[in-house]
């Protein structure tokens, strides 16, 4: 039972914010500017997040463990350095594992229907 | 930061006045994100200026102040009401699973008063008040048990299952009402039945909504199998009253207990998953 709830089900459906973010940080950690140009990028510009959408959602995140804060610079030389980097946590992968996967089943529940 | 000393006016105006309206964030928040939101404004501000110009920054200031307008009011909401939701949606899991147990006894219990026109005493008198007791309570405890619902999964759920669950709440407020008024009343017995009978029907489409959306992590029929069974019960009972006969006693009651048996899992779900989430946002 236990294992259940505190499983990375718990956080499903994701919200599209969280699951856009997690994606953008799928390949290593970004700060928030680029996590932003990577959703637009991903999307195509369909997904254009605000400050305040983006670091609300950051702010769950972090709380839920979903992502962390990195001290690393990948060049500090080209970075101002009071940026804050973020990177997914193991929980954050497992989720976006399982929300991929949920929604892939959507996907072929609804390709089935039809 | 050459770019910075080199950007155009309207930006360093732009970021200023941002800067400024940050303040309609909750202090803590501003205190945490407000630089660093300033720093991804600029950035932006810096890209939209150069592919857009100007128009590109009106552009850029409609969708940013209503981003401010919406997240700051969500700040605000979530700083009180976060673990307060937690905490409501835990506390009415547990309501749920209780008005359940007392739902169902009370029905159960009140099918056995066999001579319902006697003067209240004797073993019939605790059939009938556990019955009114059992049903009274029971019903209490549904309505926030579904507050809950809908406090915990309403949005996760879509505009549908919010809906429903809308409508499931109504429905026990109408059954309750209905209850209350039952004995200085004929119109009591028609807004009980129509109440609980709207409640279970939406609670059986949200059962729908709940399986496809996959809303629980676990045990996803059990909004389902909460809401399903009185239907059946009304239908099969008008069916078999319009033939003449009546219904068998085991018939209610295993309709009942399938019911309960439902909102008790349900009930769990709720104070389970509310349980661990207050533990990952404290």
């Amino acid at each position: 039972m236990a294992e259940g709830v505190k499983g990375p089900e718990r956080f499903l459906p994701l919200t599209p914010a969280v699951f856009h973010i997690l994606l953008a940080l799928a390949d290593g950690e970004k700060h928030g500017y680029a996590i932003m140009q990577e959703v637009e990028d991903m999307t195509e510009g369909r997904v254009q997040m605000g400050p305040g959408t983006l670091y609300g959602s950051i702010k769950r995140m972090l709380a839920a463990g979903l992502i962390e804060e990195s001290d690393d610079r990948p060049d500090p030389a080209l970075d101002d350095e009071r940026r804050r980097y973020y990177r997914l946590a193991a929980l954050g992968r497992k989720v976006l594992r399982q929300e991929t996967e949920r929604m892939a089943g959507l996907k072929d529940d609804g390709g089935q229907d039809a | 930061m050459r770019e910075r000393n080199s950007a155009p006016a309207s930006i360093d105006l732009s970021v200023q006045i941002y800067t400024w309206l940050l303040a309609a964030y909750p202090e803590r928040f501003r205190a945490e994100y407000g630089p660093h939101m300033a720093q991804v404004f600029r950035d932006v501000c810096q890209r939209e200026s150069r592919r857009g110009g100007l128009p590109g920054l009106a552009a850029l200031w409609a969708r940013t102040s209503l981003d401010l307008i919406r997240t700051s009011v969500e700040e605000h909401i979530d700083r009180g009401i976060d673990m307060n939701r937690e905490n409501f949606v835990r506390w009415s899991g547990w309501a749920l699973m209780a008005g359940a147990v007392l739902f169902a006894a009370g029905l159960i219990l009140g099918s056995f008063d066999t001579n319902y026109s006697d003067p209240i005493g004797g073993l019939d008198a605790f059939y009938e008040i556990s019955q009114i007791v059992g049903i009274v309570l029971g019903q209490i405890l549904f309505v926030i048990g579904l507050l809950g619902l809908r406090a915990g999964y309403g949005t996760r759920s879509g505009s549908v299952g919010g809906a429903l669950l809308l409508i499931a709440v109504i429905g026990g407020v109408v059954s309750l009402g209905g209850m209350l008024i039952m004995n200085s009343s004929e119109l009591g017995w028609t807004a009980w039945a129509l109440g609980l009978l709207t409640m279970t029907l939406a609670l059986t489409g949200y059962g729908g909504v709940a399986i496809r959306r996959r809303v629980f992590s676990r045990w996803y029929f059990a909004p389902l199998l909460a809401g399903v069974v009185i239907p059946v019960l009304f239908g099969v009972s008008a069916a078999i009253d319009s033939s003449g006969g009546s219904m068998e006693d085991w018939t209610f009651a295993v309709g009942v207990s399938a019911t309960a048996v439902g909102l008790i899992l349900l009930g769990y779900r709720m104070q389970a998953e509310a349980a661990t989430t207050s533990q990952a946002l404290a």
